[in-house]
């Protein structure tokens, strides 16, 4: 195990201090040299997930596909690029880049009213000496967090404008995770930094659970249709559990996308009464002419027509206040 | 090896009474935790919980407590010198980055880094006397022989600030360089050395007035000092260049000797004997063991995520802390 740690770091620090360090040490920007060192391993984590999805993941689509090859293949080539984007780092460093004195800044205003957030090693003792508890207690209430985020995204109207965006893939595969407007991600990373935070996750937790977490994500919008049993469906998001979330509404199913958000641990579906197990395989996708018409767009096509969709959606309340009298 | 082998090697080694305090302990500040090395077989013995982002650690004035600071939890876990066992928890101790106590020890001086503002507490009983806010990202930390001025580096603002210890009152504040960080006063009371970790130089600042009389050039990313302990000689790591200097002092100060440590050198220390330096890695997890004589890397020891501050343990006791305890921010207790 050791070896590998030692090669982990040895080609992190390899490349920080080749292609990074010199960039950083050049322009004056050494307060941002642990967090450029940590940007590194994002990147080098990102190679890894993109290997997952391309060799292990893909494999099990091609040998075992729920949709068969046809016309709608060529809508994945954009979900490729949204991978490679969010894998690679560039989105996660323009979000990074913007909340990272958000929440600098709100930290310090905490901190300076002498409110100390309530660590759960205060309350569970245990978990300090634990590592593996600990590291699953975070990630269990990371979800929850997520969870409510995720009913948050079809529950507002201007936040639906944003995440449907990643419902109108009719196509879904391995890829289509990441398919997501920059302001969505922004907003969810926002958020879930800062309750990370408040619940007092380790930054190394916090890149772990994210990478697992995301992998776990990816192997959800699968096409491909495997259980992983009774029981496991109830542990843990597989294909055939989140496919039904992205199913396409029907007069029989007009909310059928209301159930399933759960990202990785179903007991929240289950607890908060929005689990469907029916077994059904259903079509994906979006009833809405003008959000289907996202697939076949490119990526830079399809950011800015859904910020105009965004932007229609807050409008209309600014319109009407202004016309009250 | 992970942390429960690194536990169960602990507990045999407790249990057989083999495991002596030629101890070392490393904090690794991005895993809540810190290192106990063997300064005698160079593997580590145990890796313990410990508060949220650890950095720095500092010996209290009776010299029978090394004081660690968690920075995220805003606490201070003491240590017991001679056995590792874990003392006290001090909370309510804002972001205790870098830290260090007055020669007189009756001040205690911390810079909250993240949070801008440095901290003057009186010792007997971490008595909070004044809060500076103050810009720039306070960094490190250095005092006067007299106990009177406290010195901080602004590492963001590229400047040194001087505080007036018994009324908390700034004394100046001036321009250094890029990226100040360690700061150290040499014996002789009328030169400080600042390392400019955005340069490739330390600057020789007259502690009377904060300007600057001469600068020395030493490798990129010059970042923290330590003492050879001969009051004459320092070592500086200079962290973008991945070396070690060795600065004579007398007289100008000058480079008299350098080594190479990849991997972000940062802190340091020096065995009891005076023989070895020991110099934490911080982007490779490891802790660098120099030949103080011949200036060349004989050793080096795995440790855990971003190791920082590294320090000593000079007794001969045995250690008792082997075996995992409650973590620093959970073991509630007076201050």
């Amino acid at each position: 195990m050791r070896d590998l740690i030692d090669i982990w770091v040895g080609v992190q620090a390899g490349l920080f201090e080749t292609l990074v360090s010199p960039v950083l040490y050049h322009f004056g920007l050494m307060a941002w040299y642990e967090p450029g060192y940590s940007a590194v391993e994002f990147v080098m984590l990102g190679v890894v997930q993109i290997a997952v999805i391309a060799i292990a993941m893909r494999f099990f689509e091609r040998r075992w596909p729920l949709e068969k090859a046809g016309k709608d293949d060529k809508l994945v080539t954009v979900d490729r690029v949204y991978t490679m984007l969010n894998k690679l780092g560039v989105v996660p460093l323009a979000i990074f880049i913007i909340t990272y004195p958000l929440v600098q800044e709100i930290e310090l205003a905490v901190r300076t009213w002498g409110y100390m957030p309530p660590r759960l090693e205060r309350m569970l003792p245990w978990l300090g000496d634990n590592a593996l508890a600990s590291f699953l207690v975070y990630f269990v209430l990371y979800d929850f967090a997520a969870y409510w985020l995720h009913r948050g995204q079809h529950a507002f109207g201007w936040w639906w404008a944003l995440h449907s965006l990643h419902h109108s893939q009719r196509r879904m595969t391995v890829w289509t995770d990441d398919r997501n407007h920059v302001i969505d991600d922004l907003i969810v990373t926002l958020a879930l930094v800062l309750f990370s935070q408040f619940v007092g996750v380790q930054p190394g937790e916090y890149v772990v659970i994210l990478m697992v977490g995301r992998l776990v994500e990816s192997w959800s919008h699968a096409n491909v249709d495997m259980s992983f049993g009774w029981l496991g469906e109830r542990l843990l998001v597989g294909p055939r559990f989140h496919r039904l979330h992205h199913a396409l509404s029907t007069p029989a199913e007009r909310h059928i996308q209301d159930h399933n958000f759960a990202p990785v641990f179903p007991i929240w579906d289950i607890l908060f009464g929005t689990a469907i197990y029916d077994g059904k395989i259903r079509p994906t996708g979006v009833d809405n002419a003008a959000v289907d018409a996202d697939n076949g767009r490119g990526w830079i096509v399809q950011q800015a027509t859904v910020f105009g969709r965004f932007v229609r959606a807050l409008m209309p309340r600014f319109r009407r206040r202004v016309s009250v009298p | 090896m992970n942390r429960l082998s690194i536990a169960a090697l602990a507990f045999s080694l407790v249990v057989s009474g083999t495991a002596k305090a030629d101890s070392v302990i490393v904090l690794n500040s991005d895993e809540a935790s810190y290192s106990i090395l063997s300064r005698s077989t160079r593997t580590e013995v145990a890796r313990l919980p410990v508060g949220r982002e650890p950095h720095h650690l500092i010996v209290s004035p009776d010299g029978k407590e090394v004081i660690i600071g968690s920075t995220a939890t805003n606490e201070l876990l003491s240590l017991d010198i001679n056995t590792g066992e874990r003392k006290r928890v001090v909370k309510d101790i804002l972001d205790p980055y870098h830290l260090g106590f007055s020669p007189d020890g009756k001040w205690l001086v911390t810079a909250a880094y993240r949070l801008d503002h440095v901290d003057i507490y009186h010792s007997d009983g971490f008595r909070l006397a004044g809060r500076i806010f103050i810009d720039g990202l306070p960094s490190h930390i250095a005092f006067d022989a007299e106990s009177k001025t406290v010195f901080v580096t602004l590492q963001q603002s590229g400047r040194l600030a001087a505080f007036d210890l018994a009324t908390q009152a700034l004394k100046w504040n001036m321009p250094i360089g890029n990226a100040p960080a360690g700061v150290v006063m040499l014996p002789d009371d009328k030169r400080l050395l600042v390392a400019l970790t955005g340069e490739d130089r330390i600057a020789v600042v007259d502690p009377k007035d904060g300007s600057v009389k001469s600068s020395l050039q030493t490798g990129k990313g010059a970042h923290n000092f330590f003492p050879k302990g001969d009051g004459r000689h320092y070592f500086l790591s200079n962290r973008v260049e991945g070396t070690v200097s060795l600065i004579d002092t007398k007289d100008d100060p000058k480079v008299v000797g350098s080594v190479r440590i990849p991997g972000g050198p940062d802190c340091m220390d020096i065995t009891p004997d005076g023989k070895e330096l020991w110099v934490t890695q911080r982007f490779l997890r490891r802790v660098a063991i120099v030949d103080i004589d011949t200036l060349k890397v004989v050793a080096g020891i795995p440790v855990g995520k971003s190791p920082h501050g590294v320090f000593m343990m000079k007794s001969t006791a045995t250690v008792t802390s082997g075996l995992p305890v409650r973590a620093a921010s959970t073991a509630g207790s007076p201050r």
